[in-house]
């Protein structure tokens, strides 16, 4: 993967830069949702907090961004926790409704509210990258994408993940075994959060520009969630499967099916594999693995 | 004032239809159907095909924009749910994809950009001094009826009692001899229907527009939140406190933030009362 500039186009190289942000949100979508099985539809809200608010900064008082973008990230967990504490109240089945909410209104209300400082609708552009060119951000993009990555991975192996997946297992059973399941969700999400303000803050100064369209988006939220679940929810790798595998299908269709049309034939076709394989591309490379291996992998995996 | 009260009180009527159809899956099934914003959304542009593009008459229209909110139930759950029905969280990330798949179907056969919709019954009438228009008065009066009838059908038939029974209890409703997948069946048409009935009026209350099945879909969660679970007074109650609200909200202040409050709302009955007015239960 390091060597892959040497070896590829730059169109090539924007897809897969493009694969490693989408990466790093399913990653975070999944440290919430996959894992705890309460199911975000807010994630781009969040993201959004992320790239507006250095968005914000960084065109309206010309902070630089080593500034800004620590700023965003801290910004999007406390937004976020101010949104999403009261919406933990519910069970699984609506807080995935009441995040969806939180999402469309941002969208309306971005455009409204103080448009000289949000942009409005047309949003704010000509923001400051952090490196320019296709090869350096390329770097860039799978470096905070491995980093998080092993991140999260060592985060899983301590008893707090092993703790976050006995919640979606069942949520009761972990409360009656004395945990306290509110913090505990509290802590995956503020990761989530900071995760998505990480990627959110520098995707947008990857784009250079931030629009409530793009953002605050069904499409967007969907290509996420999608990118997630098809890699294989619950695990780290699989957002990360997920996320290539998507990015390329979508590419893959480009030359042949014109604009919305695209979308339509991506849709049923993540409808397709979602109902034959709802846990996702990972699960079924494991199950190759344990077939091919043997028992005595799979009690190694216990 | 007295068109904030009238406005308010016949939006309201509007979105109790919207909520009692999304709960039903709910209750009976125990799962959520996300797609149920797009019910709402077909209703609208069956209607609008059947009555603009190809000059039918509105009162078969009308049907025809329910009878395709019975059929895309059924199908869902058909196709798609029954499958999937064991693991609740599976069943809503797929009706979420096909709400998304729907959108962008509705965007290749029409357009992205939205539409407007000739009224049903064009014209104002007074009422009480204030300018009511004659279309959100029918979409009101409707809503009541179909309300109304739905209740008397829950209690009175023998069908409408099974699915009363599955819903409080599936074991025991088999026990008794009911079978559910019929129930379910049933519930999944009966909440195409209501949800396309909705949504030709909706429709014509705002714009035909590819994206128009979140915003109801969200209303439908807040009146369930707000007036809890398990209670058709709660959501009553609860749609009638939205539908103020917003109409408040968008004569007032401003019209793009018609769902500000309602999510505010929502935030609010979360922190402080979780069970939501007459809740049985918490979520």
């Amino acid at each position: 993967m390091c060597l892959l500039p040497l070896v590829v186009s730059t169109g090539t190289l924007r897809i897969f830069i493009f694969a490693n942000f989408l990466a790093i949100f399913a990653m975070s979508w999944d440290i919430l949702s996959g894992r705890t099985g309460y199911i975000s539809f807010g994630h781009p809200f969040l993201i959004g907090i992320a790239g507006y608010t250095t968005a914000m900064l960084t065109y309206h008082l010309g902070w630089p961004l080593y500034t800004t973008i620590p700023i965003a990230v801290v910004a999007t967990m406390i937004g976020g926790t101010l949104f999403f504490l009261p919406a933990l109240r519910t069970r699984g089945t609506y807080f995935a409704l009441v995040t969806l909410a939180f999402m469309e209104v941002m969208y309306h209300s971005m455009q409204v509210v103080q448009p000289k400082l949000t942009g409005g609708t047309r949003g704010l552009s000509g923001l400051p990258t952090l490196v320019s060119g296709a090869i350096p951000n390329y770097y860039l993009s799978f470096l905070v994408m491995f980093a998080i990555g092993v991140g999260l991975w060592l985060l899983i192996r301590t008893r707090l993940g092993i703790a976050l997946d006995a919640i979606r297992m069942d949520e009761d059973a972990v409360r009656s075994s004395g945990l306290n399941t509110t913090r505990l969700k509290l802590f995956a999400f503020m990761v989530s959060a900071m995760v998505a303000g990480i990627g959110g803050a520098l995707y947008i100064h990857y784009l250079g520009s931030i629009a409530p369209r793009g953002i605050f988006e069904i499409n967007f939220l969907f290509t996420i969630l999608v990118a997630a679940l098809l890699g294989g929810a619950g695990s780290i790798v699989g957002p990360i499967i997920g996320a290539f595998f998507l990015t390329f299908l979508l590419e893959l269709l480009r030359p042949y099916i014109p604009g919305a049309a695209r979308y339509l034939i991506y849709g049923v076709i993540a409808l397709v594999l979602y109902y034959y394989a709802p846990k996702g591309i990972y699960s079924f490379v494991e199950l190759l693995r344990i077939r091919l291996t043997g028992l005595s992998q799979a009690k190694k995996n216990d | 004032m007295g068109q904030i009260i009238i406005q308010g009180f016949l939006l309201s009527g509007l979105y109790a239809l919207i909520a009692v159809g999304f709960t039903m899956i709910f209750s009976v099934g125990r799962v959520l159907n996300l797609a149920y914003g797009v019910y709402i959304m077909l209703g609208g542009y069956v209607y609008f095909v059947a009555v603009q593009m190809m000059s039918l008459p509105k009162v078969p229209s009308f049907l025809f924009a329910a009878l395709a909110g019975v059929i895309f139930g059924l199908l869902t759950y058909q196709l798609l749910v029954k499958r999937l029905q064991s693991d609740p969280i599976a069943v809503e990330i797929a009706t979420l994809i096909l709400a998304v798949v729907m959108q962008a179907a509705i965007i290749v056969i029409f357009s992205p950009s939205p539409r407007s919709m000739w009224p049903l019954v064009p014209g104002v009438i007074y009422v009480y001094d204030v300018a009511v228009l004659k279309n959100i008065l029918l979409a009101t009066v409707v809503s009541w009826v179909v309300l109304g009838g739905l209740m008397v059908f829950v209690r009175k038939t023998h069908t409408g009692r099974a699915i009363r029974a599955v819903s409080m209890d599936p074991k025991g409703a088999v026990i008794s001899g009911i079978d559910p997948q019929r129930i379910n069946l049933i519930t999944w048409g009966l909440s195409g229907a209501l949800g396309a009935i909705a949504g030709v009026f909706f429709a014509t209350y705002t714009q035909l527009d590819p994206g128009m099945w979140v915003f109801p879909l969200i209303t439908a969660v807040a009146v369930v939140i707000v007036g809890g679970i398990g209670s058709i007074v709660g959501s009553l109650i609860a749609a009638h406190i939205i539908g103020f609200m917003e109409t408040i909200t968008t004569t007032l202040i401003a019209a793009e933030l018609r769902g500000v409050f309602t999510m505010l709302l929502i935030i609010f009955v979360l922190v402080v009362a979780p069970k939501g007015l007459f809740g049985k239960a918490e979520l």
